[in-house]
C-alpha cells in the first residue's frame, strides 16, 4: 500500500488530523494523529499492508503523552507515523496483538514516561531495575513541558477534528502585541542614539 | 534508600509466595508462565559467554528443549535519552559514539543526520565520502568481529584470533581520522572532525585487496566446513512475515530475503553514487544470515573502493556549521542509517532550546533480539544459543 492509499483509509478509520510530511526535511512521509482506541486497527491495517513497526516514541507535552508508532515499509519505502494523545493519567491501549515486536518498545515506554499500555502481554520493567526509586526518567516538571503547537509536527495538515485545529494552526499572536512590541524597540533604539 | 518521589508504577519485588523467594524479581515473574509443571528454568547469563556482554536469557526446558524463552534487559542501561534532552546537540554527539561500541560510526551518523535534517544543514560533499568511508570500514570490522565471536559460540576458537587482525588493521585506519579506536566520534554537524591523510588513502588502498584474500581464508577455514554447515543449515529459520512483526532489519530481513537495505530504500548521504548489490540470502536459517554477512563485507570493499577513486577535494566542515552553543530550531526530524545490525533510527524533537526536546534512539538489535523468544521455542538449547550469535547482539545498543 502506498502513501496515498494509506492516507485514505486513515481518513475513512476516523483519524483526527493527516499531514503529508517534506521527507527530506523530516523523514516522514505521512502522519495521522489518530483517538487513542483507534492505534490497534490503525496498526492492524498497516500490517495488512506490510509495513514493520520501526518504534514507539513518546514524549511528555502539556496536553498529557504524545505517543509516536513510526512504520516503515519494504516494499514502499517511506516512514510513517501514527500519533496518539494519552492523557496526564498515561494509558494507552497495547498493539502488541497486531505487531509481536511492540511489547518491548511499550515496556521501554512505561519504564521510561510510566505509560500503562493496556493488554501488553508481559507488562514489567524491561530497561529499568523492578526497584527503581523515583519518578520516570523522562518525565519533566509541570513549567518545563512544551505544548504541541509549539513542537511544529505536524507539517501540512488536514485537520478533521475541529477541536485539533488551534494545536495544529495555533493562533499567530495578536497584531497589536506585534506593534507595540517594535514600538518598544524603535523607542529604544532611538534612546540609545 | 529513602525517595522524594513515589513512583505510582513500582513494581515490588517481595513475592506473596516464600517459594519463590529462591529467585528474584524476573525469574519468579517468568515461573509464573510455567507451561509445563516438570520443566526446569534455566538462568542464561547476565555472565555467560555466549550472551556476548550482559545479556540474560531465561529459558524454560523440557529435557534439552526450550519450550519458552525470555531476554532479560537492563544490565547496561544507561539512558541515553534522558542525556540526549538534557544535555546539548554538541554534548551529546560523544554518546552516539558509545552506544553500539562495534559500529559507532553508524550512531555518530544518525545523530548528526538528524540533526542536520532538523536545522536543514549542508555538509561538503569530501565530508560525505569521509563519513561513508568510515563508516564502511567501520561496519566490515563490525562483521569481522560477528564472524569469529559466531564460529566461537559454536566452539570454534582459532577464527577469532584471525578476526582481530582485521579488526586491529581498520583500528589503525579509523584512528587517524578519529584519533580513537572504540568509541568513535569524528562527526560533526556540518562535516567532519577529521581528513583523511596519504598515510590513510595508502593503507586503504592495501587493505582491499588483501581483505578480499583473507574473505577466501574465511571460505576455506569455515563456511567450507562440512561440519559448520550441518551446525547451521535450518536451524532458526526466521521468515518475511517473523521479521515484520517484530521489526526485524538488516542481515536478518535480508537473511529472510527481503532486498531492503536503508542505504537503498532511504538514500541518503552519497549512496547514490556507488554501485553495490544487496545480498540477500537462499536459506532464511543461520546459515544464511551467515552467508549475508560475509557478502555484505564484500560489498563494503565495493564501496570503499569506489569512494576512495572518486574523493573528491575541498573543505570538510561547512563554513556554516554551527558552533557549540548552537540551538537548533523548532520541529521533528527521523533520519536512518543501515548499521552492521539493521536500520538505525534517530529522532529529535526540538522547541528551539538549548537541547533537543526528545531525543528517541531506534536501535536495531533492540528489534531483532525482540524475536528471539518467538525464534526459540522448541529449538534445542545449543541451537538457541546458535539463533542469539546469529543475530549480532551489541547489548550497550538493545539496553542503550
Amino acid at each position: 500500500m502506498t502513501g496515498l492509499e494509506l492516507y485514505e483509509s486513515w481518513r475513512r478509520l476516523g483519524a483526527k488530523v493527516i499531514c503529508r510530511h517534506e521527507f527530506a526535511k523530516t523523514g516522514l512521509t505521512f502522519s495521522a494523529v489518530m483517538p487513542l482506541p483507534l492505534v490497534v486497527p490503525a496498526a492492524a491495517g498497516l500490517l495488512a499492508a506490510g509495513y514493520f513497526l520501526e518504534d514507539i516514541s513518546a514524549m511528555q507535552v502539556q496536553e498529557g503523552f504524545l505517543i509516536t508508532y513510526h512504520y516503515d515499509s519494504t516494499a514502499h519505502p517511506g516512514r510513517v507515523a501514527v500519533r496518539a494523545l494519552a492523557d496526564a493519567r498515561g494509558e494507552a491501549p497495547s498493539i502488541a496483538s497486531v505487531y509481536q515486536g511492540a511489547e518491548w518498545h511499550e515496556r521501554e515506554a512505561s519504564d521510561f514516561l510510566g505509560i500503562r499500555f493496556i493488554g501488553n502481554p508481559n507488562p514489567v520493567p524491561l530497561l529499568l531495575p523492578p526497584d527503581f526509586p523515583g519518578r520516570p526518567p523522562l518525565w519533566r516538571a509541570e513549567g518545563a513541558r512544551a505544548s504541541l503547537a509549539a513542537l511544529g509536527l505536524f507539517g501540512q495538515a488536514e485537520v478533521l477534528d475541529p477541536a485539533w485545529e488551534p494545536i495544529v494552526n495555533p493562533p499567530a499572536p495578536a497584531k497589536e502585541e506585534k506593534a507595540e512590541e517594535a514600538k518598544a524597540e524603535k523607542a529604544k533604539k532611538g534612546g540609545a542614539s | 534508600m529513602t525517595s522524594l518521589f513515589v513512583n505510582p508504577f513500582h513494581f515490588s519485588t517481595i513475592s506473596e509466595n516464600p517459594a519463590d523467594m529462591l529467585g528474584d524479581f524476573y525469574s519468579n515473574n517468568f515461573e509464573k508462565k510455567r507451561v509445563d509443571p516438570d520443566s526446569m528454568i534455566l538462568n542464561l547469563g547476565p555472565q555467560h559467554p555466549s550472551t556476548h556482554g550482559v545479556l540474560r536469557v531465561l529459558a524454560e526446558l523440557h529435557g534439552e528443549y526450550v519450550l519458552r524463552a525470555e531476554p532479560v534487559l537492563g544490565y547496561v542501561h544507561r539512558m541515553h535519552d534522558y542525556m540526549g534532552q538534557v544535555k546539548t546537540a554538541a554534548q551529546f554527539l560523544p554518546n552516539t559514539g558509545r552506544v553500539d561500541y562495534l559500529h559507532p560510526v553508524a550512531w555518530n551518523w544518525a545523530y548528526v543526520g538528524a540533526m542536520e535534517r532538523l536545522a536543514g544543514l549542508e555538509v561538503p560533499e569530501r565530508a560525505e565520502y569521509l563519513r561513508v568511508i568510515c563508516c564502511e570500514f567501520n561496519r566490515i570490522a563490525s562483521h569481522v568481529m560477528w564472524w569469529g565471536a559466531f564460529v566461537l559460540d559454536l566452539g570454534g576458537v582459532t577464527p577469532i584470533l584471525y578476526a582481530f587482525e582485521e579488526r586491529e588493521k581498520i583500528n589503525d585506519l579509523l584512528q587517524i581520522v578519529t584519533g580513537s579506536r572504540l568509541t568513535l566520534n569524528s562527526m560533526r554537524f556540518g562535516g567532519m572532525g577529521g581528513d583523511v591523510d596519504d598515510r590513510f588513502l595508502r593503507l586503504a588502498r592495501e587493505f582491499i585487496p588483501w581483505m578480499r584474500e583473507r574473505l577466501k581464508m574465511y571460505d576455506q577455514l569455515v563456511t567450507g566446513n562440512v561440519i559448520f554447515r550441518r551446525r547451521l543449515s535450518g536451524v532458526g529459520p526466521m521468515d518475511e512475515d517473523l521479521c515484520r512483526r517484530y521489526g526485524a532489519t538488516g542481515p536478518v530481513l535480508r537473511g529472510a530475503g527481503v532486498a531492503y537495505d536503508t542505504r537503498r530504500a532511504e538514500p541518503y548521504s552519497v549512496y547514490s553514487h556507488f554501485d553495490f548489490d544487496i545480498p540477500v540470502a537462499e536459506t532464511n536459517d543461520c546459515l544464511g544470515r551467515y552467508l549475508v554477512r560475509l557478502r555484505e563485507i564484500e560489498e563494503s570493499l565495493k564501496i570503499l573502493e569506489q569512494a576512495l577513486a572518486q574523493l573528491p577535494g575541498g573543505p570538510i566542515k561547512h563554513p556554516k556549521a554551527p558552533k557549540a552553543t548552537w540551538k537548533a530550531p523548532a520541529g521533528e526530524a527521523y533520519f536512518a542509517v543501515e548499521g552492521a545490525r539493521g536500520k538505525i533510527g534517530v529522532q529529535v524533537v526540538s522547541e528551539g532550546g538549548k537541547s533537543p526536546y526528545r531525543v528517541k534512539l531506534r536501535s536495531p538489535g533492540f528489534s531483532n533480539l525482540s524475536l528471539f523468544a518467538e525464534a526459540a521455542e522448541g529449538t534445542l538449547l545449543a541451537d538457541a544459543l546458535a539463533i542469539l550469535g546469529s543475530l549480532d547482539l551489541v547489548i550497550p545498543e538493545i539496553d542503550r
